[in-house]
């Protein structure tokens, strides 16, 4: 069986004044019918770029190459009516920020219908979904319809965009930092309508920089340093001892573990280095570090580590 | 609904019903915007009953009572052929006021038209759209009226080519504005969550985008109705609008200035009277709801 999703060595570029930047490099991941997986990374890292270049919400000074296939199907080729048709139907987004990423002078009612409807269901049976939907969230779809988006609290408008991520019977689920700005409660609130979409056996994608949010979920991680994936593996593996450096320095800096933050600062994006872009802040680089960029090495437990330490396994 | 959201529902609505809504807006008003809507409230209601306070007959000609000065039989006197002038004023403001509207909402509807395509399309059709806006700008209104006018005025008679001379000098700045405020809501969130949700450029235009740009458009609208209303006026007195015999305010300041030499200053004065408060009411209404519409702009005055 083909993998739902096939992202193969996507490389995205903006071009600026500035000059190239390089917010993506070579990536390669696949996800398979109802698997989870997690973005994790830092700020810059590429997490965001790898996600809205899945759906093609890309500004126009960028630079593409690679492969992303969604059920055998070449998104990078598609065209905009195609387009259109796979977005929110078959890969919806539950957007950063629920606040600003729902329309501030129209009622809830409306918005939520429409994007209903605009994947394919009868006005009639989008507000049924919509009414179970929310029902399944704890919220009622008659006090959110006649509402504008300022009056509902974090949690509920974080519940309204999931609902309409999940309207439409996508395959495929991004949600792009679902926890940035929400307290400790609404993070397990999140966290656990998280886990109820994966168990309806859609794929979700997770883009996250919090750890312990990774950690609860489970599934399978992909860690990006400075544009490119330096390790995928099982979440669990990677939690009970990363195979990069970058890895193992990251969980080191969780607080309720040492507390002890990497020296240095991640590279600039227009001038990425010709080798280990983690070179210069690894405590364990050795010469071959800063000669070339390393593979992602496949290690035991199917985990990949782009490390030349793992270079001879 | 279940009993929680309920009460929250009950906190987060205004209370009472809208006729009780209004009366505390009202109430909420500065003097001078009370004083306004009134006087504009007192100005539309005697041009909508003009029929009923004082019927208008543009040929019912009184020779015996020729320029006869403001009395209680002719409350605003007479005009140089004898014709009651407080109905040749009240129909005045009716016509005028009638046209202005609808070439204001001509010119606003027209650009923001050209505005929502430009900023939409974006690329060659923004290009070339705001281009055409600059050269319809850069001309002297007035004047390419006045040509537009004597194009139209045989086709389509004086009250008709005023609203499209209007209509089509003023839609520029609308253009403008409308594509500037475009620009600035198709850069937020929401519309690339829409995109992301699958909406094409149609669904965003109409579901996203003109949501958004409604109180502007609104508030350039009724800006405009005033600055239409000179338009008329200036064109009929000029003798370019409205047919001679018609009672628009233009017309009638226009007799009214032929007979200010024989002494007859009431002609002249209550049809521009009419004009200035017809204008002020609705630039002070106007000027009210924008101050609504961005509250930050009053606070920076006061501060």
């Amino acid at each position: 069986m083909t993998a739902l999703l096939e992202v193969t060595g996507l490389s995205v570029g903006f071009r600026t004044r500035r000059g190239v930047v390089q917010a993506l490099s070579d990536a390669s991941i696949t996800l398979e019918q109802g698997e989870l997986l997690l973005v994790v990374g830092e700020s810059g890292s590429g997490k965001t770029v790898l996600a809205h270049s899945l759906l093609r919400l890309l500004p126009r000074n960028v630079d593409v190459t690679g492969s992303i296939r969604l059920g055998g199907q070449e998104v990078l080729e598609l065209r905009s009516g195609e387009l259109r048709r796979i977005r929110g139907r078959r890969i919806a987004l539950i957007p950063q920020s629920p606040a600003s990423s729902l329309n501030p002078v129209r009622r809830l009612g409306g918005q939520l219908v429409e994007a209903a409807r605009a994947r394919g269901l009868s006005d009639e049976e989008s507000r049924r979904r919509l009414r179970e939907l929310l029902g399944e969230l704890g919220l009622d779809f008659g006090f959110i319809a006649d509402r504008y988006v300022h009056q509902l609290s974090g949690g509920m408008q974080q519940r309204v965009v999931n609902a309409m991520a999940l309207v439409g019977h996508p395959d495929l689920v991004i949600a792009d930092e679902p926890t940035s700005g929400l307290d400790s409660d609404l993070v397990d609130a999140t966290a656990a309508q998280l886990q109820a979409i994966s168990a309806r056996g859609a794929s979700l994608l997770v883009i996250t920089h919090d750890l312990r949010l990774a950690e609860r979920l489970g599934g399978r991680l992909a860690l990006l340093y400075a544009s490119r994936i330096v390790e995928v593996g099982p979440t669990a593996a990677f939690f009970r001892g990363p195979a990069h450096p970058y890895g193992r320095e990251l969980l080191r800096a969780l607080p309720e573990r040492e507390g002890k933050s990497i020296p240095g600062l991640s590279p600039e994006l227009t001038a990425l280095p010709a080798h280990c872009a983690f070179a210069p802040r690894c405590p364990d680089r050795f010469d071959r570090c800063t000669e070339a960029v390393p593979d992602l090495y496949p290690l035991a437990g199917g985990v990949h580590a782009r490390c030349f330490a793992h270079a001879e396994c | 609904m279940s009993a929680g959201s309920s009460a929250i529902g009950g906190s987060l609505r205004h209370a009472g019903g809208i006729g009780q809504r209004l009366t505390g807006a009202v109430l909420r008003w500065p003097a001078s915007v009370r004083v306004a809507a009134a006087v504009l409230a007192v100005l539309v209601v005697g041009a909508l009953a003009s029929d009923v306070i004082a019927p208008l007959d543009d040929r019912a000609v009184d020779l015996d009572n020729v320029l006869a000065a403001p009395s209680w039989s002719y409350l605003l006197g007479t005009d140089e052929v004898g014709r009651d002038l407080l109905a040749r004023v009240l129909h005045g403001v009716r016509i005028s006021l009638a046209i202005a509207v609808f070439a204001a909402l001509a010119a606003v509807v027209a650009g923001a038209l050209v505005g929502v395509i430009a900023g939409t399309m974006g690329g060659k059709i923004d290009a070339v759209a705001m281009r055409a806006t600059d050269v319809f700008a850069s001309q002297n209104h007035f004047l390419l009226g006045i040509l537009l006018l004597v194009l139209f005025r045989p086709a389509l008679g004086g009250a008709g080519a005023i609203m499209l001379a209007v209509g089509l000098t003023h839609w520029p700045s609308l253009a403008r504005i409308v594509r500037g405020e475009l620009m600035s809501v198709r850069e937020r969130p929401f519309v690339a969550a829409a995109v992301g949700g699958g909406a094409g450029r149609l669904r965003l235009a109409r579901r996203h985008y003109v949501p958004h740009l409604m109180p502007a458009v609104g508030l350039a609208f009724v800006l405009t109705v005033p600055h239409a209303i000179f338009h008329e006026s200036a064109y009929s007195f000029l003798g370019l609008g409205l047919e001679p015999h018609r009672a628009s305010l233009g017309n009638i300041l226009s007799d009214g200035q032929r007979s200010l030499l024989a002494g007859g200053w009431w002609i002249a004065l209550f049809p521009g009277l009419a004009i200035l408060l017809a204008a002020m009411t609705i630039g002070t209404l106007a000027e009210y709801w924008r101050e609504h519409l961005h509250p930050r702009w009053r606070s920076e005055l006061e501060l």
